[in-house]
């Protein structure tokens, strides 16, 4: 082949942590959060320092991690969302995504309410 | 810097401005190259422009409010793409070098060989003031809610206009939500704990924690662009019989990748659900 890709070995051997490191999940990602809660993603450059391997092994199997995550199912998963949520918007305002979360909340108040069975 | 010195930024200021409205865009704002300290390294104004003073950020190019109210998603999958601003950019650049006669760049859209953004755009927003991160990801302007947004980096030494002093997100109402019902519209809408990408929580009306599943709402925001062909493309490769490679080919889905691949030189967003529900900048889209 003429180009470099990376070898499944150490795909399968890194991929775990350098999709942990690279904050493939982000939690508390965003740059305007304060710095004490903070997490940002390593850059490759950083991840290959912290893992002992060269900066393009980490971009390589960052990519290819980052799209196998999920399996094509979840491509045809996001087209049936959309198309449910786009709908029901259409229809329901935001009420169709929030109802039932607001519909729980007052169900949980009046169940803790006193004298409630 | 002299006072005439200030003088002439004011007027370029002005004019630039002048250039970004008239190019049809809503908002503008000017960040210090210095202050994008949280950026990840390589994707610093610095590094992209060396001696770069200062970025000039457009926002615009909004989806009509008709188009949020349509019953169909793939009608903004198709619309709503950033070229527009990228072009504004490119005059407001131009105008930078010749009438000014400072270096100028438009950020480029997409994203570069590491799959990673040339700068953090919604970063360059936020400290110029265009608007404030949401807990669902774009930026959000007080008044005008969700746009595109463009960044300009150059010499010129413009004065920063820094960040919003107050956030556009959480809005009033998603606190009001927040505190009824532990959640908000967007949340609610793409719950990253039940096969959704979003989560978090609010405290004294701000974001307190923000969980964003980058890989869930790619398969959503790009589920007929790259990463949905590089799928697909697995998938007829895997698939042994001929006739079998032929329906995932000329399928409906890979089909519609291939036409919104064409346009691959700008960047595409093909999922809105959690911006259809805000309520930031909602009153501009309610019309008769």
């Amino acid at each position: 082949m003429g180009f470099y890709f990376v070898d499944t070995a150490l795909y399968h051997q890194y991929k775990g942590q350098v999709l942990a490191m690279s904050q493939a999940i982000q939690i508390n990602y965003p740059e305007h959060l304060p710095p004490e809660r903070r997490q940002p993603g390593f850059s490759d450059r950083q991840i290959a320092e912290k893992l002992g391997i060269e900066e393009r092994v980490v971009r390589e199997i960052r990519c290819v991690a980052e799209r196998e995550f999920y399996p094509i199912d979840e491509w045809e998963a996001a087209l049936e969302f959309k198309d449910r949520a786009c709908k029901g918007f259409a229809a329901g305002g935001v009420a169709f995504s929030t109802k039932k979360y607001i519909d729980r909340a007052k169900a949980d108040k009046a169940a803790k309410a006193p004298g409630s069975p | 810097m002299s006072p005439a010195d200030l003088d002439q930024m004011q007027t370029y200021r002005r004019e630039l401005d002048d250039v970004a409205r008239k190019s049809g865009a809503l908002v503008t704002g000017v960040a210090d190259a210095e202050a994008f300290t949280a950026a990840m390294e390589g994707q610093r104004p610095t590094e992209l422009l060396p001696g770069c003073k200062t970025v000039f950020v457009l926002g615009g190019a909004q989806p009509r409010a008709g188009d949020w109210k349509s019953p169909s998603y793939r009608h903004m999958e198709t619309t709503s793409t950033s070229d527009r601003l990228t072009a504004m950019g490119n005059r407001i650049a131009q105008h930078i070098e010749r009438r000014c006669g400072y270096y100028a760049v438009t950020v480029p859209p997409g994203v570069d060989r590491a799959r990673r953004p040339f700068l953090n755009i919604a970063l360059a927003a936020e400290l110029a003031g265009c608007g404030s991160p949401s807990l669902a990801g774009p930026v959000l302007h007080p008044e005008h809610g969700f746009m595109y947004y463009t960044a300009v980096l150059t010499t010129l030494p413009l004065a920063a206009d820094g960040p919003l002093k107050q956030p556009a997100c959480p809005a009033p109402e998603c606190v009001s939500m927040w505190n009824e019902a532990g959640t908000t519209p967007c949340m609610a809408t793409c719950p990253i704990d039940e096969g959704g990408c979003l989560g978090g929580k609010l405290e004294d009306g701000r974001i307190k924690e923000r969980r964003y599943d980058v890989a869930r709402c790619t398969t959503r925001v790009h589920t007929s662009f790259i990463p949905g062909f590089q799928k697909a493309l697995e998938a007829v490769f895997d698939e042994p019989a001929k006739e079998k490679r032929k329906m995932i080919l000329y399928s409906s889905q890979f089909t519609r990748t291939l036409w919104s691949m064409s346009y691959s030189n700008v960047s595409q967003g093909q999922c809105f659900e959690c911006m259809r529900v805000c309520p930031v900048g909602s009153k501009q889209r309610d019309l008769r």
